[in-house]
């Protein structure tokens, strides 16, 4: 064994600046897949045979008696070598059993509601549960049958240890599981009292392992000769097991309920950090109609990946879907309800079976993620040759250094077969999170005035009232009716728009009359701008302008004025030309679907 | 001082004798009820396992931080003093700030029972009450408490903000500060500090300020790393006229927030300049994207640029998040037998930093 020499313990900040100096990066990831992962999950009970540990997994590590000993020998002097260590301070194993069992088993009045205990650097969260109300237990006392002699159980609790510096929300998940466990197990002791036969099990072969420990002096954990005893156990195991790896749990008590949860920190995992699930919860109330579902897997694969009995629905939905449609043509071809398919698709995005895009056409404008890894070693570099034979990741990667449309992409002069390769190509990029979609956004900024003196005259807009549109997911169904390529038809206005009064054509003082109500809402300066613009002369295109007025705060991209508007990009692009003057024109990533890319600090 | 770490109540309970747990004193009075006392007790007074822990409770809407301590000495009653000064805030409070400050309570309480005797005997013990109170006032007030206890101990106490790690500081990376310069107390830093101070403009790489100022290169990397923790500096990257920077979704900030506005035209104007606009400036940023160079841009924008500092208005945008830069990556793909495997050339390691590392040009 090594001599390590112990480096004295400055202030905490000083230390730790000084270890992660000389840390890779990568080192990150494991810090943070730490800080996401259990230390420990416990299940505890209080009854009348007072409180109880009833199992607990990982097992405690080699036993203290052996080494407690020789620590005693040394010199008083020596430096504790394993007080060096500044990471993984498990300290779950300070706490024996009985303490555990002591501070972990509540009483009753904190049922039914989130446990918290934090101690020193660890953290518990659970969910007491009540299993009977403390009145029968008293009637049950003053019965002086001898059925009264069976040991009751009262309460239970499954509770997570957890690293104190975890992320609150994780903390709320694991609270979450702990709950739906409790759920399914209180549900199943009163269906077969499964939890007392269980517990009595567990506690069972405690007791035996106990008694062969003081026969032997050789001291092993009790909790090992439980696992293949006790299904409970080992349910509580693969939890533990797949939080910590995939953080996905799906399991069947009494192999009879499912209880299934998935832990968004583990699967959403961009770069080395989380996606946070607000960030998750925003982007999913920002689907539109006409953003596409991106399954992350080959279809198969995730039908496999589904309970048995899930809905129809759900496989007729994931049967349908394609890079290349749009949520309501999806409904449409799934025959499903729009909001239904919003639904699902949240959910899949949820459990991190697919991500959200826009539609594959040939405008689509792509570049490399930030967050991209174009390591030459990376694993994805390898299954991408395997993928696609004769191709290497690099230099794919390369050809989106710069944005570049599909159209450019694609060579008119190749094969179909090649042009049907590049377009798995980019969805498997896609699907790998490499590559992020760039959109335009319009920003209306007029010139400052030549005596005026500065921006604070330059008030944005108030333009919230105008179109009166609201863009949330439900009234979708309200829109006009979408495209996913850009081949348009101009069809009939959709309703609550107030351009349905404006007339195409003519002049009429009614259109004239809607043109002024809408620039309106913008200062003196702003209009007279506005209305200098040589095109303003025409008062179609004026009209146009004013109508669309209200999407130009740098909120609303391209493509989506297209879908609202039912119109083409190419008489946006030109609109856009003619009054460059008084408009800025930006293009970058979409921010709240791109967050399955480069989530925003 | 955090505003979400608001102390409710501080507590004092001990074991007694007779009565078991209680809670002998409490500031504000009648704040903590019997029966949430009750269900957290055997979490306040503990067995010996957990004595000396820093534990939190969180129950019925509150969070009770305490650190039981026990004292053995036979000339207690039943051998042993147990007590547990705490604190009680909301269930929602964020009070990793105050843990330290319970501990350094529990320590000075322990030491001055076992020098005075100050907690077993009865007419010290009632002084707690006008500490207590006087720690409850100035920690939500000020974040900072200093008492004397008698003629020879006073107690210091303050809360120190929980900051995030800071990341890695590499050789090319450029510190910038924060804020202005001229609020930089020169002398409330280290010497390393000091001595690399002059040497931080915002465009002075690290190894650059490491040669000029002749400090060391790691040291100078600690110095800088540790600003970053206080967030007197921020890290952007090296400033060259073929620099590639793109925007990003943040960009929004400039016609949303006017405080980023206002902050924003009067860093990139240059110095006696009328006002730049905001739509020169909001245009200039729009002008940079992938594929033009900054010399492309000041080129093309030459009007624009007229009061704008390009280099400062670059910072800003790095400073803020409103663009990001695009970074070079070279990577060897083809390897014949004889070659060895490429040691920079992997697709990890920038322009910026190889050129660092071996002194090759750009």
């Amino acid at each position: 064994m090594g001599k390590t020499r112990a480096r004295p313990q400055l202030s905490n900040n000083n230390y730790s600046i000084t270890k992660k100096m000389y840390k890779q990066t990568d080192g990150s990831v494991h810090r943070s897949g730490d800080r996401t992962s259990p230390i420990s999950v416990i299940l505890v009970s209080s009854g009348s045979r007072g409180n109880k540990l009833l199992f607990r997994y990982p097992f405690q590590r080699v036993p203290e008696g052996a080494s407690s000993l020789a620590t005693k020998q040394r010199s008083p002097y020596a430096l504790n070598p394993t007080g060096d260590v500044l990471e993984d301070q498990d300290g779950d194993s300070r706490f024996s059993d009985i303490i555990l069992a002591t501070i972990l088993a509540t009483k009753s009045d904190m049922c039914g509601k989130k446990f918290e205990l934090k101690i020193d650097n660890i953290r518990f969260v659970g969910h007491p549960t009540l299993l009977q109300t403390p009145h029968t237990i008293q009637v049950s006392k003053t019965d002086p049958s001898p059925k009264r002699e069976m040991p009751t159980m009262i309460l239970f609790s499954v509770v997570f240890a957890l690293r104190a510096n975890a992320d609150p929300s994780v903390i709320g998940c694991m609270h979450n599981l702990s709950r739906r466990i409790a759920i399914a197990l209180q549900h199943e002791e009163r269906r077969c009292q499964y939890l007392t036969r269980e517990a009595k099990l567990m506690l069972a072969v405690q007791d035996e392992v106990t008694a062969m420990t003081e026969n032997e002096n050789s001291p092993q954990s009790p909790f090992r000769q439980i696992l293949p005893k006790c299904k409970l156990a080992w349910d509580l195991k693969e939890a533990y097991d797949s939080l910590c790896t995939t953080g996905i749990v799906r399991l069947h008590i009494n192999n009879w309920l499912e209880v299934s949860f998935c832990l968004p920190h583990k699967i959403h995992h961009v770069g080395g950090n989380h996606i946070a699930p607000e960030a998750l919860e925003r982007c999913l109330k920002a689907i539109r109609p006409y953003h596409a579902l991106l399954l992350l897997e080959n279809e198969k694969a995730v039908l496999g990946q589904m309970p048995l009995d899930c809905s129809p629905a759900l496989v007729r939905l994931i049967k349908t879907c394609s890079a290349v449609k749009n949520l309501q043509q999806l409904a449409q071809d799934a025959d499903l309800a729009l909001l239904q398919v919003f639904q699902i698709s949240a959910h899949l995005v949820y459990w991190g079976k697919a991500i959200i895009i826009y539609p594959l056409c040939e405008n689509n404008v792509y570049m490399l993620s930030p967050h991209a890894s174009i390591c030459l070693y990376s694993s994805l570099a390898e299954q991408f040759s395997q993928q696609f034979p004769g191709n290497d990741l690099p230099s794919m990667l390369a050809k989106f250094s710069l944005p570049i449309s599909l159209s450019e992409f694609r060579n008119p002069l190749d094969a179909p077969v090649q042009e049907v390769q590049l377009i798995q190509m980019v969805v498997w990029l896609l699907q790998r999170r490499l590559l992020i979609q760039l959109h335009t956004y319009v920003c209306l900024l007029v010139p400052p005035g030549q005596d005026e003196p500065g921006p604070w005259d330059e008030e944005p807009p108030l333009v919230a009232c105008v179109g009166g549109r609201s863009l949330s997911t439900p009234s979708a169904l309200s829109f006009g009716s979408p495209t996913s390529s850009d081949d348009m038809t101009l069809t009939s206005p959709s309703m609550d728009n107030s351009s349905a009064e404006l007339l195409p054509g003519t002049d009429s003082p009614l259109n004239r009359r809607m043109t002024e109500t809408l620039l309106a809402s913008l200062t003196e300066h702003e209009r007279q701008a506005i209305l200098s613009v040589p095109a303003a002369q025409n008062p179609e295109d004026l009209r146009m302008f004013a109508r669309l007025l209200h999407y130009f705060r740098g909120h609303h991209h391209l493509e989506e004025i297209m879908y609202n508007e039912n119109m083409r990009r190419s008489q946006l692009k030109m609109l856009f030309d003619k009054f460059r003057s008084v408009l800025v024109i930006t293009n970058h990533e979409d921010p709240v679907i791109s967050i399955f890319q480069s989530p925003l600090e | 001082m955090g505003s979400n770490c608001r102390i409710e109540c501080i507590f004092f309970s001990e074991f007694h004798p007779t009565l078991g747990p209680k809670i002998t004193f409490q500031v504000p009075e009648e704040y903590i009820s019997r029966e949430l006392f009750d269900t957290v007790q055997v979490y306040i007074i503990t067995k010996p396992e957990l004595q000396n822990k820093l534990i939190t409770v969180t129950t019925m809407d509150k969070k009770l931080i305490g650190c039981p301590v026990c004292i053995e000495h036979k000339k207690y009653s039943r051998n042993a003093l147990l007590f547990n000064l705490g604190f009680v805030c909301d269930a929602q409070a964020k009070t990793c700030a105050l843990e330290p400050i319970v501990k350094k309570l529990s320590g000075y309480l322990t030491t001055l029972e076992l020098e005075t005797g100050f907690i077993s005997n009865e007419e010290s013990k009632q002084k707690l009450v006008p500490i207590m109170s006087t720690l409850l006032e100035d920690l939500n007030a000020k974040g900072a408490c200093t008492l004397p206890i008698d003629e020879s101990n006073t107690i210091h106490l303050k809360l120190i903000e929980q900051r995030k790690d800071p990341q890695i500081v590499q050789e090319y990376d450029v510190p910038v500060f924060t804020e202005s310069k001229d609020h930089f107390i020169k002398s409330q830093w280290d010497l390393t500090t000091q001595q690399i101070f002059p040497y931080i403009d915002g465009f002075r790489h690290i190894q650059k300020i490491s040669a000029e100022a002749d400090v060391e290169l790691n040291l100078v990397r600690i110095a800088v790393q540790n600003l970053l923790y206080y967030g007197v500096v921020t890290l952007v990257s090296i400033f060259q006229y073929s620099n590639v920077y793109c925007t990003t979704p943040k960009i929004q900030n400039l016609i949303d927030d006017k405080p980023i506005q206002e902050q924003c035209l009067a860093y990139v104007t240059k110095p006696g300049q009328k006002r730049a606009s905001l739509r020169d400036v909001f245009q200039l940023y729009c002008g940079l994207s992938p594929g033009t160079t900054v010399r492309d841009l000041c080129s093309r924008y030459a009007q624009q640029l007229q009061r704008v500092d390009e280099r400062k208005l670059v910072q800003f945008g790095l400073m803020k998040g409103l663009i990001r830069r695009l970074q070079k990556y070279p990577v060897k793909v083809v390897r014949d037998e004889r070659s060895r495997p490429p040691r920079l050339y992997t697709g990890c390691h920038s322009y910026d930093e190889i050129c660092c590392k071996t002194g090759i040009l750009h």
